[in-house]
């Protein structure tokens, strides 16, 4: 329903316009209007045309492009429509029958000929004044907007300012018009002018259809000064083109005022078209060119949502410049991250050999000026410019740097060249400069982005690493008759140097381990699996503590790193004897703790494995043999324990680590080590933060009566 | 941020270098560049003193660990002085004591170079 009301909308003023003319003619025709009319009659009459114009305009007003104009299209349409309106006035001239010499009809059928030659007239100057006004329209503002619709206002005024005085039929002088006539025309012509003066399509425009818009506009020019001719007739020198002004004058006055104001500013604006055109003729390249910039830094802007490919983004920085007409060739420089900062590289280069341009031109030291002052370096002719002194090889001959830094960064130096000395305008260095500042932030963008995604590949990869390591530790402890274990190990970053162990050698033995690679992170954990491997093999084959250490050093003395060592304390427990030998690679001392609350350090001789390679590590080597009364414990620990601080920057300690072992000494392995783990917790504070790998591990021998009793 | 610093000072044939601070993975590269600057200005009588050493990480003791075998081979030595008891005990858990002559002053230790002894 609603569409089918919108498509009878439509319809509704041709309709009612061709009801009204046909209306309003057969009423003159019929006398309707006659000299001896009443005034009542001649209301009605004007009435009706003032509505039949109306819905005229609102139906000429339909057509058209009002929101993106095209101006050629604009001046051939108001041309086609003259010269249409011309050959029908043509016709309808030959209509035999004028006017009396008192300026009426002398016969009826002048009335019809009068209605068809004003319908033509306004149509005409209808569409002139419409299509006009959407290139005024182009780009309207709030001001232009009111400008035009105030003209609107002015020519409806002029229509109702005129229409009292329409009552001498056939007057031709302009006296008819009254003051208010007079007046309300003057208005109308000032806000001609002041449109006339809304030209804003003309910079789109090529230089193509700049001239092309001349053309038409010089036709439209000529057309509409000559339908304003054939309306004033002036003078006897144009006696022959057929007096068509009374038939207008006497058909509506008023009609013929808004008539002749619509010519007129199609005549004005025509004319002004024209005559800017020829005066921005030369100017084309220049708006065409910074249409063509914004248009890249746009196309920049929404390359750098899907950059994936940073060599088609610094492509891009380079070749922008250069097409949008800013110097011939541009190269990007930047610092090689890789190598660190002072090591510089052109990564993209645009109409220019990179090697050629790096060659001639002293452009790292450009590039350090440019990014200390933070401010563009011109060299209007490179001849006379130390640095730039054989750019002519290249073909530098004059040349712009551009820093492209953040407040923190350097990201790099965009140079633009052109072949000829003194080539860069002030217009051309702020459009790079411009374009500079879009690019850094497009490129910040871009390695932010980049930071980001290493960020969270190196996360995942280090998770995984974590969880390898993770792996190499025992994931269950082993149950053994006589003997409870408790162990635990905290890296203090993704993956860390500690590690412990443990390993059923037969008979009721375990080895047990446990190692602390120095440093931290990804290295430590590399040696520290190696470590692992190395105990899982070798303490079967030598399970003795001397011997295995002296393995132990001889095989990783060969791998580690001149500055990495590794502590280890190693030691062997027969779960039925309770006997134990244990010895210490330069590891912090394993803590011996019996049930009556006694706790010492085993603070045997030995070097770390990876000091030293010769004979004086197995010498200095010292094993302590010992047997464990039933509940006595050995604590090994690395010194992450130790060394865990406080708040106040105070080391938990051995003390603490004793003391706290004491304290929980009746517990099995599991309580002691829980207990010592949450008093190293609580000591460290709510914020623990782990600056070091940590790993403790608790071995209680029960003694044999517990184990006999099991067996029982 | 570095609360760590080297500084350095002839003692005749030998140069001290006084460190202070905490030595650990971010510092230990300062101590590195020291050493290197001394063995590259062929200053091999390389005394480290370290009566304001707060604290030694792994990292630092491995920088001692890294020059040692070429300033002995090139006929000089590191020797260590003026440890906090707590410091010592680093060096001396780890078996630094064995390698290293770690000495309480650094007199004896310029008289260890004056006499030309060598560790081990």
């Amino acid at each position: 329903m609603i569409t089918v009301f919108t498509h009878l909308k439509r319809w509704i003023p041709p309709v009612i316009f061709v009801l009204f003319l046909g209306g309003t003619t057969v009423f003159a025709f019929l006398g309707g209007i006659d000299e001896a009319a009443t005034t009542s009659a001649k209301i009605f009459h004007h009435t009706a045309l003032a509505v039949c114009f109306l819905c005229m305009w609102a139906t000429l007003n339909s057509t058209g492009n009002v929101n993106s104009p095209v101006p050629t299209q604009v001046f051939w349409q108001i041309t086609v429509a003259i010269i249409a309106a011309w050959i029908l006035i043509f016709m309808v001239l030959q209509i035999p029958g004028g006017f009396s010499e008192t300026h009426i009809p002398a016969v009826s059928i002048v009335h019809v000929k009068a209605a068809l030659l004003t319908t033509l007239f306004a149509g005409l100057s209808f569409i002139v004044i419409q299509r006009c006004g959407h290139l005024v329209r182009f780009r309207r503002t709030r001001q232009s907007e009111r400008i035009w619709h105030l003209l609107m206002l002015s020519i409806f005024l002029a229509f109702a300012a005129v229409t009292p005085l329409h009552h001498q039929f056939g007057r031709e002088d302009s006296g008819a018009l009254g003051i208010l006539g007079l007046v309300a025309l003057g208005i109308a012509v000032i806000f001609i002018f002041l449109n006339t003066v809304r030209l804003p399509w003309i910079f789109r425009l090529s230089f193509k259809q700049k001239l092309a818009t001349v053309g038409l506009g010089a036709v439209v020019v000529a057309l509409t000064a000559s339908t304003l001719l054939i309306l004033f007739r002036p003078g006897t020198a144009f006696s022959a083109i057929p007096n068509i002004n009374q038939y207008l004058n006497f058909y509506s006055l008023p009609l013929t005022a808004v008539i002749v104001l619509s010519t007129t500013f199609g005549f004005v604006y025509a004319l002004t078209s024209v005559l800017s055109l020829i005066f921005h003729l030369p100017t084309t390249g220049d708006y065409r060119r910074s249409v063509d910039e914004m248009a890249a830094i746009q196309a920049l802007s929404v390359l750098v949502r899907d950059v994936a490919d940073a060599a088609k983004l610094y492509h891009w920085i380079v070749s922008t410049p250069v097409d949008a007409g800013r110097g011939i060739a541009a190269w990007l420089m930047v610092p090689d991250l890789e190598s660190g900062f002072l090591k510089l590289q052109i990564i993209a280069a645009y109409n220019i050999d990179a090697s050629l341009a790096d060659a001639s031109c002293e452009l790292k030291e450009i590039h350090q000026d440019a990014v200390r002052t933070r401010e563009l370096v011109t060299i209007q002719d490179t001849v006379l410019d130390r640095r730039t002194e054989k750019g002519t090889s290249a073909g530098i001959r004059s040349l712009v740097a551009v820093p492209l830094t953040t407040s923190t960064e350097v990201l790099g130096t965009l140079f633009v060249s052109r072949d000829i000395a003194h080539a860069f305008e002030k217009d051309d260095i702020e459009s790079i400069w411009i374009f500079a500042s879009q690019a850094t932030l497009v490129l910040e963008n871009v390695r932010l982005l980049e930071a980001k995604i290493e960020q969270e590949r190196l996360t995942s990869e280090l998770n995984i690493a974590r969880n390898v390591q993770q792996r190499l530790l025992p994931q269950t402890m082993p149950r053994f008759a006589n003997l409870s274990i408790a162990a635990s190990s905290i890296p203090a970053h993704e993956v860390g140097g500690d590690y412990y162990d443990l390993l059923e050698l037969g008979e009721g033995k375990l080895a047990f381990i446990v190692a602390d690679v120095s440093g931290k992170g990804t290295s430590a954990a590399f040696y520290m699996a190696e470590m692992q491997g190395i105990f899982q093999a070798l303490a079967r084959l030598a399970p003795e503590p001397n011997n295995f250490l002296y393995h132990a050093n001889q095989a990783l003395g060969e791998s580690l790193e001149k500055n990495i060592f590794i502590t280890a304390i190693y030691g062997i427990i027969d779960c039925h004897s309770g006997e134990i030998s244990i010895a210490r690679a330069g590891h912090t001392p394993a803590i011996l703790a019996d049930k009556d609350g006694t706790a010492k350090l085993l603070r045997s001789s030995g070097l770390g494995i990876g000091l030293n390679r010769s004979k004086l590590f197995v010498e200095s080597l010292e094993v302590i043999q010992l047997t464990l009364n039933p509940g006595d414990m050995i604590v090994l620990y690395t010194d992450g324990v130790i060394e865990s601080r406080n708040p106040e920057d105070t080391d938990f300690g051995y003390d603490r680590l004793m003391e706290s072992i004491n304290k929980f000494r009746h517990e099995p392995a599991q309580g002691v080590h829980d207990s010592v783990r949450e008093t190293i917790d609580k000591f460290m504070g709510l914020e623990k933060r782990y600056d070091d790998d940590l790993t403790l591990l608790v071995i209680k021998w029960h003694g044999r009566a517990q184990h006999s009793g099991q067996l029982a | 941020m570095s609360n760590f610093s080297v500084a350095f000072r002839d003692a005749g044939t030998a140069i001290i270098l006084v460190i202070r601070g905490e030595l650990d993975a971010h510092t230990a590269t300062e101590l590195e560049s020291a050493i290197k600057k001394c063995r590259d200005e062929g200053k091999i009588q390389i005394i480290v003193s370290g009566a304001d050493l707060s604290y030694i990480s792994s990292a630092g003791l491995g920088v001692f660990m890294a020059f040692i075998d070429e300033i002995r081979s090139l006929g000089g030595d590191i020797k260590i002085c003026s440890l906090q008891p707590k410091i010592f005990d680093v060096f001396d858990l780890l078996g630094f004591s064995l390698i290293y002559h770690i000495v309480p002053t650094e007199e004896e230790a310029v008289s260890l170079f004056e006499q030309g002894i060598q560790p081990v």
